[in-house]
């Protein structure tokens, strides 16, 4: 058998298939177009709106946990009429000064009519 | 005389005509919001793609797969493109190799080749036969190359890409390209002798 020869057609076999392989290189699908050109649009699209909320700074995104600029519009008015009551209170609340401080202003007075009928005691 | 007037998508490795903008242009373009830069790219580009991964895969759906996937990056990454720095071809190629790699490490067995039929409505059913079964010759003895020479004679001899560039797309010199090619040459000539019979040769 002749090797040498055997080798020569073989490669030159090899050499056809790739010939072959090279002419029958794909054009490409049309519905794989479409799948590519869809994803480069939503790329295309996504890059055009503005990152808002990758750029935001912290007191903006805290803003948006506390439910945006109405959300911080009640916030505030529930602390100024937390603020008003802790000044006035209605009078259908109950004032806690009078809780703290009754006692000691009773005290006192009970104290003053002591000291007076002690000194009348004294005359 | 160049000749201007030939699709310059239709030849591998082959840069463009000077009256149209290059892929680097184009990708800015794109960069830049230009939907039609999408459609020009993806026309000269994802053919290459798609060619390489279906020679490398041998299946093609994961081919397209791979294609699309690759192409995905290449819409995504183009606003970071410094021109100049390598051909955009080049990246791409890149991209659809370690793709389809990642592919095959996830599956292990190949699976059998399907490559596409002949469309010369002329040849005969005989002809026609034949003709396949050397594509899936071709096609099975390059599935049992290593990785590494099947990248590299797929390139080199389906892709028609210089050495050079080749050397770019796969991270190693140009003679570490050589190399591979060679010996994955060797490799499918002793392949392919095994079935001599089965494809026809001698009666051509």
């Amino acid at each position: 058998m002749n090797w040498g020869m055997t080798m020569t057609e073989d490669k030159d076999n090899l050499d056809l298939l790739f010939a072959q392989a090279r002419q029958d290189r794909q054009e490409l699908p049309d519905d794989l177009a479409v799948r590519i050109l869809t994803d480069a649009e939503s790329v295309r699209l996504s890059r055009l709106q503005p990152d808002e909320p990758k750029a935001a700074p912290r007191w903006a995104r805290l803003l948006t946990g506390l439910g945006g600029w109405q959300g911080m519009g009640g916030l505030v008015a529930a602390s100024m009429a937390g603020v008003w009551i802790g000044f006035s209170a209605p009078e259908f609340l109950p004032d806690p000064a009078n809780y703290i401080y009754a006692e000691d202003v009773s005290f006192v007075v009970a104290d003053l009519s002591l000291d007076t009928s002690f000194l009348e005691d004294a005359e | 005389m160049e000749d201007l007037t030939s699709a310059p998508q239709d030849v591998r490795g082959v840069d463009y005509a000077a009256n149209e903008p290059g892929d680097d242009a184009l990708l800015r373009q794109f960069a830049n919001g230009d939907a039609a830069a999408a459609r020009v790219l993806t026309d000269r580009l994802a053919p290459r793609s798609l060619s390489v991964a279906l020679r490398f895969l041998g299946n093609r759906a994961e081919a397209e797969d791979v294609t699309q996937e690759a192409m995905m990056r290449l819409w995504q990454m183009a606003p970071d493109w410094v021109p100049g720095q390598a051909k955009v071809s080049t990246w791409l190629y890149r991209v659809t190799l370690n793709l389809c790699v990642d592919l095959r490490r996830k599956k292990t067995p190949d699976r059998l080749a399907d490559v596409p039929e002949p469309e010369d409505e002329e040849a005969s059913a005989a002809d026609r036969l034949q003709d396949a079964a050397r594509k899936d010759a071709l096609q099975t003895a390059l599935s049992q190359l290593p990785e590494r020479q099947r990248q590299a004679v797929v390139l080199r001899h389906i892709e028609e890409l210089p050495n050079p560039e080749i050397a770019g797309i796969m991270g190693i010199s140009v003679e570490a390209v050589e190399s591979l090619t060679a010996r994955g040459k060797r490799s499918l000539t002793a392949i392919l002798a095994g079935r001599r019979d089965e494809l026809g040769y001698d009666d051509d």
